[in-house]
C-alpha cells in the first residue's frame, strides 16, 4: 500500500505541472457533467445551486483551457510537436459543441461533450505511461 | 405561448394609428399595459403580444431561438401594417432591439420607441464572475445554468419590487431567472442588429435610465449614435432602473413616448372623443 503511494507521489512529481492540472481539471469536469447530468438537471428549481455548480464547471473549464494551452506550448517547445497539435483541438470543441447544441437534444450534446473530456483525459494518461 | 397574457386596445372607430409594442426579456405583455393604456388613451391603438417561449415556464424559454422572436414580432407588424396607415414600433430591453430590428428590415415603420435597449449586458446588477459568461454561453452549459433574478429586480421604487417578486414566484408574468441560453439568443440578436443599425431610418426615441441594473447607458448611446434615422432623440432618467415603464418615472416615459410619436403623426387625434372605454378596449387579458 506504502509503496503503491509512494509510486503515485513519484508519477506526479516527474509529471510537468501542466499535464497534473490537465489531468486533474479534466476528472472533475467529467465527474461534473455527469453530476449535472444525472442528478442535478432533474431539479429545475434549484436555480441557486445550479447558478454556483456552473460557475464552478465555468471555472474547472478555465483552468483546463489555461493547462492545454501551457502544456501545448511546452511540448512544442520541448519537441513533442504532435502533442502541441493535438491538444489545442480540445480548446474548440467545448465551443463547437455549444454552437450545435441545442435544449431539445441537450443530453445527447453532453454526452459528446463528456466523450470528448474522455477522450483527451485517456490521451493525457497516455503521455505519462511513456 | 401564452395567450392570456396579450392584449388588444383598439378603439371603437376606425383609428390609424397603431402602436405594436414588444415586452422584455424574461418579461411579459404585463409590464407594457400601463404604457398600452397610456398610448390607448393618446388616441393609438395598441398591441402587445407574448413573444416564443415567454409567459408560461422557465423551460419553454430555453428552447427558442431569436429567430422565433424575430419571426413572430415581424408577424405582428405585417398584421397591423395592412389596417393602419401608421404603424409605430416600441418595446422595452429586447423589445426595443425588436424594434430597431425590424425598422432595420422594413422602411415604413413611422418611427421607435426604444426603452431600455438592451445590446450589452452590462448593468450594475451583473454578477461579478460575468467574465465567465463567454464559456458559459457559448458551451454547453447554457442550458444548466440561469441567472437568479433578485433585488431590485429592475425596479428602484420599493413598494413594486414586492409585487414583482410575487409575480416572479409564479413564473408567468415574469420568470424568476434568466436562462443562459436566452442571454445567448439575446447577444446573438444584438449583435446582428448592432451591425445592420445603420439601416433603421425611422425617427427614433430612447429612454434609458441613468442606473439601469441590467444595461448600461451604452447600448441607447450606441443606437443613437449609429441609427441612420434623421430624428433621433435620447432621454436619460435619474430616478429609474431598467424597468422604466413601471419604475418611478413612468408617466415621464409615457408622455415623452406620445408627445414623440405625437410630433411624427401626421394625423391629429379628434379631442371630442365619446367612446365608451369599457366597450372600446379589446383584451384577452385578465390580469
Amino acid at each position: 500500500m506504502n509503496f503503491e503511494v509512494n509510486y503515485i507521489l513519484k508519477i506526479i512529481n516527474s509529471l510537468p505541472v501542466s499535464l497534473a492540472v490537465l489531468i486533474v481539471s479534466n476528472i472533475l469536469l467529467i465527474v461534473g457533467f455527469l453530476i449535472g447530468k444525472i442528478v442535478l438537471y432533474k431539479n429545475e428549481n434549484a436555480i441557486k445551486f445550479f447558478a454556483r455548480f456552473s460557475v464552478a464547471i465555468c471555472t474547472l473549464f478555465v483552468i483546463y483551457f489555461v493547462s492545454i494551452l501551457w502544456f501545448s506550448i511546452s511540448s512544442f517547445f520541448f519537441g513533442n510537436s504532435v502533442y502541441s497539435v493535438i491538444f489545442p483541438v480540445f480548446l474548440f470543441l467545448p465551443f463547437v459543441i455549444g454552437y450545435f447544441a441545442s435544449y431539445e437534444k441537450v443530453h445527447f450534446y453532453t454526452n459528446i461533450q463528456i466523450l470528448t473530456l474522455i477522450i483527451s483525459l485517456l490521451l493525457a494518461l497516455s503521455i505519462i505511461q511513456r | 405561448m401564452a395567450k392570456s397574457l396579450d392584449f388588444e386596445f383598439k378603439h371603437e372607430k376606425k383609428c390609424a394609428r397603431a402602436v405594436l409594442l414588444f415586452h422584455g426579456m424574461t418579461g411579459s405583455p404585463y409590464e407594457m399595459k400601463k404604457m398600452g393604456r397610456a398610448l390607448y388613451d393618446a388616441d393609438f391603438d395598441v398591441f402587445c403580444y407574448c413573444l416564443p417561449g415567454h409567459g408560461t415556464s422557465p423551460v419553454n424559454i430555453k428552447t427558442v431561438r431569436w429567430q422565433d422572436w424575430y419571426t413572430d414580432s415581424v408577424n405582428h407588424y405585417k398584421e397591423l401594417i395592412k389596417e393602419y396607415k401608421e404603424v409605430y414600433l416600441g418595446g422595452l430591453c429586447l423589445g426595443g432591439v425588436l424594434a430597431l430590428a425590424i425598422a432595420e428590415e422594413y422602411e415604413d415603420v413611422r418611427g421607435i420607441v426604444s426603452l431600455s435597449t438592451t445590446l450589452f449586458l452590462d448593468g450594475w446588477t451583473i454578477p461579478w464572475y460575468n467574465f465567465f459568461m463567454p464559456i458559459g454561453v457559448c458551451t454547453i452549459l447554457r442550458y444548466y445554468y440561469s441567472f437568479p433574478e433578485r433585488e431590485p429586480y429592475g425596479l428602484k421604487n420599493a413598494v413594486l419590487r414586492k409585487k414583482i417578486a410575487a409575480l416572479q414566484k409564479r413564473n408567468t408574468e415574469a420568470l424568476d431567472n434568466y436562462p443562459m441560453s436566452c442571454i445567448y439568443e439575446l447577444l446573438k440578436f444584438s449583435k446582428i442588429t448592432q451591425k445592420n443599425m445603420f439601416k433603421v431610418k425611422a425617427p427614433i426615441l430612447l429612454i434609458h435610465a441613468k442606473e439601469d441594473d441590467l444595461t448600461s447607458t451604452k447600448s441607447a448611446k450606441f443606437v443613437y449614435k449609429n441609427a441612420g434615422s434623421k430624428i433621433k432623440e435620447y432621454i436619460e432618467l435619474e430616478n429609474s432602473y431598467h424597468l422604466v415603464v413601471m419604475d418611478n418615472q413612468r408617466d415621464f416615459v409615457f408622455k415623452k413616448s406620445i408627445d414623440f410619436l405625437n410630433n411624427l403623426s401626421a394625423y391629429v387625434p379628434e379631442k371630442t372623443d365619446t367612446f365608451d372605454r369599457n366597450n372600446a378596449v379589446k383584451e384577452s387579458s385578465g390580469v
